[in-house]
């Protein structure tokens, strides 16, 4: 008679494709840091690439960890854990406690050994609580008062992370929320009024920021202003007084400048890379200092990764990312219930959208905002986050149908 | 597909949000595609743009010779003492770093004060006042890069031996316009302090020596007007990039041969590509291609007539004299000496000059009289007074006159023992006495009377032929941009408003006529080699630098003919003879001029110089001639602006010279023969 088939326990496609990420991540790494005289100096245990590589195998430890309870297990703690992160977030906004690094945005919590990045964490924890909170009868989902409290549920650490001020994180909330109620299943109506509104709200909002004389402006933190006047392409001189001198003017057109340097100098090494890119460490936008060299080992990594290896390069990262989406979505589709089908849509929404807004950042299609790439970027909390998502995912597709 | 077959079944939002991944990505494929893709060639050349620099680098220039290949005009390397800043980076930063530090301690000390007098802490408003602008920061950037360079060059001067300083303002302005170039500290080290530097460092610091080609002239100013001078000028040559960012310094000639000559002594300046890095630190650097150093020039000078002349200048008139003096060779039209008086140093132009030295030539070259930068042999316009004589005499000749008929020159009743001659109701004055003249002794005693009856029996058609034929009142061509034509009436000039008074003037020099030495060289030259004009040639030939190079040498040949005056050779016969009585009859007026051992013919001219109002104001002093008269071969041309006479200034200076001829030529079979029987 029939065998039952022996069930792969995880996805090793998926896992597959988080070892290429993984070995990308270190290779690219030390490419964009070791053109740093104070780097090579270090002892190689101490380099950056080093400590990258130490927070993959400490990620890979916690996934693992998550993987040997059942989710069920988890989603019991979710909202211990989305109270904690809230807690964490209110504490970085309290000037001593939460620190700049010289960043002009209060993100961290300087700890002995590591630099907590309570956004981070926060984004894990709203999907398991989300996910939790969302996966109830569908029925009462129609009740507006479910859809309002869903809605706080996001919108509490929205609030905070855009306090710090992290305008890129608070940003991946948005879409990961709205995929997690769609696919719940709240009624299509809902859905549809909020999106409207958001989106006019957005619209009066970039409309208020691009248009509106200096009275009528909406208070925000310049650099933002800037960064998004840069991203419209808007001329500050556009809001000069009207008896600017024309050193004035001058001075101000410099400042723009500036202020695109970083974008102008990703589009450069991009754009630079052709079809084949220069060779791994030959990049020389990163060698000759004109990619800065704080951001270029995080936020803007993936230029580091296209100007080295080119089309091609980036065409692998792609497609590498996609693997891990698709797989994702493999796993919700084959998901015992609905809470295992919700956190893996929302960690598969999480992922996608700092991908996107971090990708499209390099290539100006999007406003810089400061997300990471998940797992390229170096960045203790940024790679714990994504692979405990991962292991979130994994430990659904282990507890999945038996059919 | 991977997914789409599990998700087809009932799983519509999954489905969809795998449709919006999918868009998504497609999206992120798609603007790396155009940016990497298709517009991958504008972003390599913006990177190129803001990471590459290129420097022109001028080659080094031909050398001028003299005929016998001596050096007029070479180049000397001049080593220069510079930092290299990019090395001195991490000391800047560091200095920089010590000096922030210092002002925040400053900072906090201020605040701690101001809180100690209110009692009370200040609010972050308050605190706003003590914080530093961007525009202290970048002076306390400055003030730390000066100083590191300041102690680098003092480290660096005391081990060379000399104090040295650093000018902060011209640092600065370096450091914000060519940090990628070095920074010269000391320029055109001598031998000495280039052996303490090299022996005393070995790399690092920041400091090292430059190579800079800069022009010499070995023998000071003999032939400057001749050779010209260079000014500073580094902009591109027709066929080189127009566009550098930054570009060694270069030069390029004005006048003279220098100029003439420009594009072949110059040769082909060369690229370097730079590597800088966003700071503008110069990272490494790529030579694109090299400089094509320019061709020598071999001039038809000979040296040793030019410096006889210059000497013989100098030592009759001092210095300042206003004079030029022309030596050619009548076979062929070769200049074998062109010099001019006074003349100005070419180092003035090119900044080769201490403060003092530059003060005093800047005083000589506005002086209205002196006119230094004038090259005298060609580029003014002179009377010829009597040395147009023999024009006049040729044409009369050649009209029928009878050189043994004796004319008689009346007694001027004014001017006891001296003659004149009534044109029309004018009276000209002869310095000669009156009395019985024929061809011959009217020329060595420069009769006016004789030569304008002689002119106005000639017709003055004949005359302004003849002078054409000469080609007076033409350019030589010389291409040094030193020329002026002269002035010869033509002869639709003189059909209409010309008068006998008007032919008695050219006759003897004066009037419309007036001529360079150069021009009367080549008229001397012709009469002496039988009538042909010949075109003068300064340059022989150009060649490559490099002995063995396989550059083609270019030849200039020699004795092309301009044209022949047509006059029959009994009129040349009688012209030579009387010139040949003008040096050696007791009578003669260029008895100064006499060399024993060889036989010269000459003629001496003295001529008015009259302002507006026709009042004599000056003389223009003459001595013309050619020698040997068995067999011509040179002919020296003398001229002295303000002179006494042309028999008393210039006949004693063609004697030094004709001296040195005769020396040159008895010498050199002497030579011969040594060295053959050796």
């Amino acid at each position: 008679m029939f065998q039952p088939v022996p069930k792969e326990k995880i996805d090793r496609l998926q896992l597959i494709a988080l070892a290429g990420l993984m070995f990308l991540g270190t290779a690219f790494v030390f490419s964009a840091t070791m053109v740093n005289p104070v780097e090579t100096e270090k002892s190689w245990f101490a380099q950056t690439w080093f400590r990258q590589d130490i927070w993959y195998a400490l990620g890979i430890g916690a996934a693992v960890a998550l993987c040997v309870v059942d989710y069920h297990t988890l989603a019991r703690w979710s909202f211990v854990a989305y109270w904690a992160m809230i807690l964490c977030l209110v504490a970085v906004l309290i000037p001593h406690i939460g620190q700049t690094h010289g960043w002009g945005a209060r993100r961290w919590i300087d700890l002995p050994f590591f630099q907590f990045q309570p956004s981070e964490f926060a984004k894990v924890a709203f999907v398991l609580a989300g996910a939790n909170f969302l996966s109830r009868p569908p029925d009462e989902l129609r009740q507006p008062h479910v859809f309002w409290q869903s809605i706080g549920l996001m919108m509490l650490p929205f609030v905070l992370i855009l306090k710090e001020p992290d305008l890129g994180s608070a940003l991946v909330l948005l879409p990961t929320g709205l995929v997690m109620m769609l696919v719940a299943g709240t009624p299509r109506r809902y859905l549809v009024k909020l999106v409207v509104g958001v989106g006019l709200l957005a619209s009066v909002f970039v409309a208020d920021l691009l248009f509106a004389p200096a009275r009528w402006q909406i208070p925000m933190e310049t650099y933002q202003r800037n960064r998004l006047m840069i991203y419209f392409g808007r001329d500050y001189t556009h809001f000069a007084l009207p008896g600017a001198t024309p050193a004035e003017l001058q001075r101000l057109r410099q400042r723009q400048l500036d202020d695109a340097y970083n974008v102008r100098q990703a589009l450069i090494s991009v754009g630079s890379g052709g079809l084949v890119g220069k060779g791994w460490r030959q990049g020389t936008q990163n060698a000759l200092g004109y990619l800065p060299r704080a951001v270029a080992h995080n936020d803007f990594i993936f230029s580091v990764i296209a100007e080295e290896e080119g089309f091609v390069g980036s065409v692998i990262v792609i497609t590498l990312y996609a693997v891990v989406l698709f797989t994702g979505l493999r796993i919700a589709g084959q998901a015992r219930d609905r809470l295992g089908k919700l956190v893996a849509v929302g960690v598969v929404t999480l992922i996608f959208s700092h991908v996107f807004i971090n990708i499209g950042m390099n290539i100006r299609i999007m406003p810089v905002t400061g997300v990471p790439l998940p797992l390229l970027s170096y960045g203790g909390s940024s790679v714990l986050c994504s692979l405990i998502a991962v292991g979130l995912m994994q430990n659904i597709h282990i507890h999945r149908r038996g059919y | 597909m991977l997914v789409f077959d599990e998700l087809k079944k009932n799983e519509p939002q999954l489905r969809l949000i795998a449709v919006m991944l999918v868009v998504g990505l497609c999206i992120l494929l798609a603007g790396l595609w155009w940016v990497q893709v298709v517009s991958s060639h504008e972003y390599q050349s913006h990177l190129e743009t803001q990471a590459y620099r290129t420097i022109r680098l001028p080659a080094v220039r031909g050398k001028i010779l003299d005929r016998e290949g001596r050096v007029l005009a070479e180049n000397q390397p001049h080593y220069n003492l510079s930092l290299y800043l990019d090395d001195l980076h991490r000391q800047f930063d560091a200095a920089y770093g010590e000096l922030y530090k210092s002002a925040r301690a400053a900072q906090k000390q201020n605040i701690a004060a101001v809180e100690k007098k209110l009692g009370r802490s200040l609010t972050k408003a308050e605190r706003k006042q003590f914080t530093y602008k961007p525009e202290q920061l970048q002076a306390l950037r400055e003030a730390s890069r000066v100083r590191v360079a300041r102690s680098v060059v003092a480290g660096v001067g005391a081990r060379v031996g000399q104090p040295l300083t650093l000018d902060a303002a011209q640092f600065n302005r370096h450091y914000a316009t060519r940090l990628a170039l070095p920074y010269p500290v000391l320029k055109n080290l001598d031998a000495a302090q280039i052996a303490r530097f090299e022996e005393n460092f070995s790399g690092g610091l920041g400091a090292d020596l430059d190579l800079q080609s800069v022009r010499h002239y070995p023998l000071g100013t003999t032939a400057a007007h001749l050779l010209g001078y260079l000014t500073r000028d580094d902009s591109s040559y027709e066929g080189e990039e127009s566009f550098f960012s930054y570009r060694l310094p270069d030069y390029r000639g004005r006048v003279g041969v220098e100029a003439g000559f420009d594009m072949q002594l110059r040769g082909r300046a060369g690229a370097e590509s730079l590597l800088v890095n966003n700071l503008g630190y110069r990272q490494s650097g790529n030579l694109w291609s090299q400089p094509e150093p320019g061709q020598n020039l071999v001039l038809t000078i000979d040296l040793d007539l030019q410096q006889a002349a210059e000497a013989s200048l100098v030592k009759h008139q001092g210095a300042d004299v206003r004079a030029a003096v022309v030596v050619m060779d009548v076979r062929n039209g070769d200049v074998l000496a062109m010099a001019s008086s006074p003349t100005i140093n070419p180092l003035f132009f090119t900044d080769g000059l201490s403060p003092e030295e530059k003060r005093r030539e800047d005083a000589r070259r506005t002086d209205m009289k002196l006119r230094p930068e004038i090259n005298r042999a060609t580029q003014e316009n002179y009377a010829p007074g009597s040395i147009f004589k023999v024009i006049i005499g040729l044409a009369a000749l050649e009209a029928g006159l009878n050189p043994e008929k004796y004319f008689d020159v009346q007694a001027d009743p004014s001017r006891p023992g001296k003659g004149c001659i009534y044109v029309g109701r004018r009276k000209i004055d002869d310095t000669a006495p009156p009395g019985e003249y024929n061809f011959k002794r009217a020329l060595e005693r420069s009769s006016n009377s004789y030569f304008i009856q002689a002119g106005l029996l000639a017709g003055v058609e004949r005359i302004v032929t003849l002078a054409e034929k000469f080609q007076l009142g033409e350019k030589c061509n010389l291409s040094t941009r030193q020329e002026t034509a002269g002035n010869m009436p033509s002869l639709d000039r003189v059909h209409e408003g010309w008068s006998d008074g008007d032919t008695a003037n050219v006759c003897i020099g004066q009037g419309e006529v007036s001529v360079t030495p150069l021009q009367m060289s080549v008229v001397y030259s012709a009469i002496a080699n039988g009538g042909t004009v010949f075109w003068p040639r300064l340059v022989s030939r150009i060649e490559p630098q490099d002995p063995v190079s396989r550059e083609a040498t270019t030849n200039f040949p020699a004795g092309l003919v301009r044209d022949r005056i047509g006059v029959s050779a009994r009129s040349l016969r009688i012209m030579h003879n009387a010139m040949l009585a003008e040096t050696e009859d007791a009578e003669g007026t260029g008895r100064e001029a006499v060399v024993p051992g060889l036989r010269i013919c000459g003629k001496t001219g003295t001529a008015q110089v009259t302002d507006e109002h026709n009042r004599v104001v000056d003389h223009t002093t003459w001595f013309a001639s050619f020698a040997p008269y068995e067999n011509p071969r040179y002919a020296v041309v003398v001229m002295v602006e303000s002179g006494s006479s042309g028999g008393g200034t210039c006949a004693p200076i063609g004697h030094d010279i004709f001296e040195k001829i005769l020396q040159k030529q008895t010498s050199a079979p002497a030579k011969l023969l040594a060295a053959a029987m050796n």
